[in-house]
């Protein structure tokens, strides 16, 4: 299921590509599973070919799917599998600016613990 | 005289009956080719527009049929004047369907803007990542398969070329019977089957795009508005291919009468045209049945509020619809969309390969007669 805010400032194909991973941590879709194609998915939500196909670019490259000739976009990432360097690096730094503006907002080291949770427990209850 | 008064009362019964039924089989969340919010649907201004709709166009089915059964009973009516009726008639209650559709379409448009319908939910746009696996359209190869009757046609035409008399008859009046001939040559004689492989290819091309394009779920209502973007799909392609196999049975009919000079019998020629016409009308209210009682006024069931204190809906996208009836959105890449008003699908003229489908088929019913 994925639902797309029209109106919000993030950008649709982030919250497309949000809302993939969302349903992978869900178990909503398991590795070797596929994606609809670009042209059927933007077909359904109604939104350009271009913003689906950038959500997948962007999940391909986090190497959660593969996007392999006449088969289609294919989830690779595995839950179980504990993440490479590469990608606990990557996340690393995304994180970073988030918990600078929450330690700056005044959050200490366990509110944001605490926020992280509430966050995984709200992605695992839709 | 009785058959034919038959044919134009059932046309007039069955025209009007459709346009009367129209508001009530169409998407209930749009109302004469205007979004609404699922919580307005039963808004009384709504109800109301909709009967009116349905009480004028049944005023005028009804005075229609009176007429033509008045005339009937006048002794002096000729055949001519009948036909003239009989085709005025369905016409007439289709423009007054037609006028009436703007008429509501503006009224309803407008009261949306000004109660400001839209202004309290939040627009969303929804799908399904698994739907596919529930999507029961035929595979597209099946309606090639009819492809081999047609080559059938054309290696027994091949063979039987030199018995064929010199005159070939190239169109059949009412009666099944030919009323129009052309000398003989390879392309009058392989007219037929060529054709009818093309319009074989066309239902092909046609369930092709159909499956490629969106399944759109309105977020407002997404369990009744899912199944009824599946059953229209799975049925529009069952009738698609009820009316391939229908127009190859016809025309192998028509050529091997034309192969075996006369080998069918004369009240076949004449019933095949009317039993394809009966059955394709059958279909189409079975299709419109089957899809329109399902998210429209006939479900009955009430919305079920949404638990959120914001109400989600899917996107308002009149925009994209030129009258409400016409689809213009660049941004989908679907070919075939549902209808706003009715049951079936719709083009969507953004789309170049739209554009062909219209205009091909178009291009050849010109062409042909051209050619042979």
């Amino acid at each position: 299921m994925i639902i797309l805010d029209s109106e919000s400032n993030v950008p649709l194909y982030l919250q497309l590509r949000t809302q993939i991973m969302e349903a992978i941590v869900r178990g909503e879709l398991a590795k070797g599973d596929t994606l609809p194609s670009v042209r059927g998915l933007a077909g359904d939500l109604g939104i350009n070919m271009h913003t689906v196909n950038k959500s997948y670019h962007e999940l391909e490259s986090k190497g959660i799917i593969e996007i392999v000739p006449k088969k289609g976009a294919v989830i690779i990432a595995d839950t179980e599998k504990h993440a490479s360097k590469k990608q606990y690096e990557n996340l690393g730094e995304e994180l970073r600016p988030v918990v600078a503006e929450g330690l700056v907002c005044g959050l200490n080291e366990e509110d944001l613990h605490q926020l992280i949770s509430n966050i995984i427990s709200k992605i695992k209850e839709v | 005289m009785d058959m034919e008064f038959i044919v134009f009362f059932l046309t007039i019964l069955f025209v009007g009956a459709l346009q009367i039924f129209i508001p009530f089989i169409a998407k209930r969340s749009v109302v004469f080719g205007v979004s609404i919010p699922y919580d307005q649907v039963k808004h009384p201004q709504v109800i109301q527009y909709k009967k009116s709709y349905a009480i004028i166009t049944a005023i005028f089915t009804l005075a229609s049929l009176a007429g033509l059964i008045l005339l009937v009973q006048r002794q002096n009516i000729n055949e001519a004047q009948l036909a003239l009726v009989g085709v005025v008639f369905p016409f007439v209650i289709l423009l007054v369907g037609l006028s009436l559709y703007f008429y509501f379409h503006y009224k309803i448009a407008k009261l949306k803007q000004t109660k400001n319908w839209f202004g309290a939910v939040k627009q969303v746009h929804y799908a399904d990542l698994k739907i596919r696996s529930k999507d029961e359209m035929l595979a597209s190869f099946v309606y090639l398969i009819p492809v081999i009757i047609s080559l059938g046609l054309i290696i027994l035409t091949v063979n039987l070329y030199d018995q064929l008399p010199s005159q070939i008859p190239t169109h059949w009046g009412p009666n099944g019977q030919a009323d129009a001939f052309s000398d003989k040559s390879w392309m009058v004689a392989f007219g037929m089957p060529i054709t009818l492989i093309l319009m074989q290819f066309m239902f092909y091309g046609i369930n092709i795009f159909t499956k490629r394009s969106g399944i759109k779920i309105n977020a407002g209502n997404v369990k009744s508005s899912e199944l009824r973007q599946l059953r229209l799909r799975k049925y529009t392609s069952w009738f698609l291919l009820l009316v391939d196999v229908l127009i190859t049975l016809l025309f192998a009919i028509l050529h091997l009468n034309l192969l075996y000079e006369n080998i069918i019998s004369d009240l076949l020629m004449m019933l095949a045209p009317v039993c394809l016409l009966v059955i394709v009308l059958a279909g189409s209210v079975w299709l419109a049945v089957k899809v329109g009682r399902l998210d429209s006024d006939f479900e009955g069931k009430e919305i079920i509020e949404d638990s959120n204190s914001i109400k989600i809906e899917g996107i308002d996208e009149d925009k994209y619809w030129i009258g409400g009836l016409f689809y213009f959105n660049r941004n989908d890449p679907s070919v075939f969309v549902e209808k706003r008003f009715g049951v079936g699908f719709t083009i969507n003229f953004a789309n170049p390969i739209g554009y062909l489908i219209l205009i091909v088929p178009i291009i050849l019913i010109i062409i042909i007669p051209i050619l042979f």
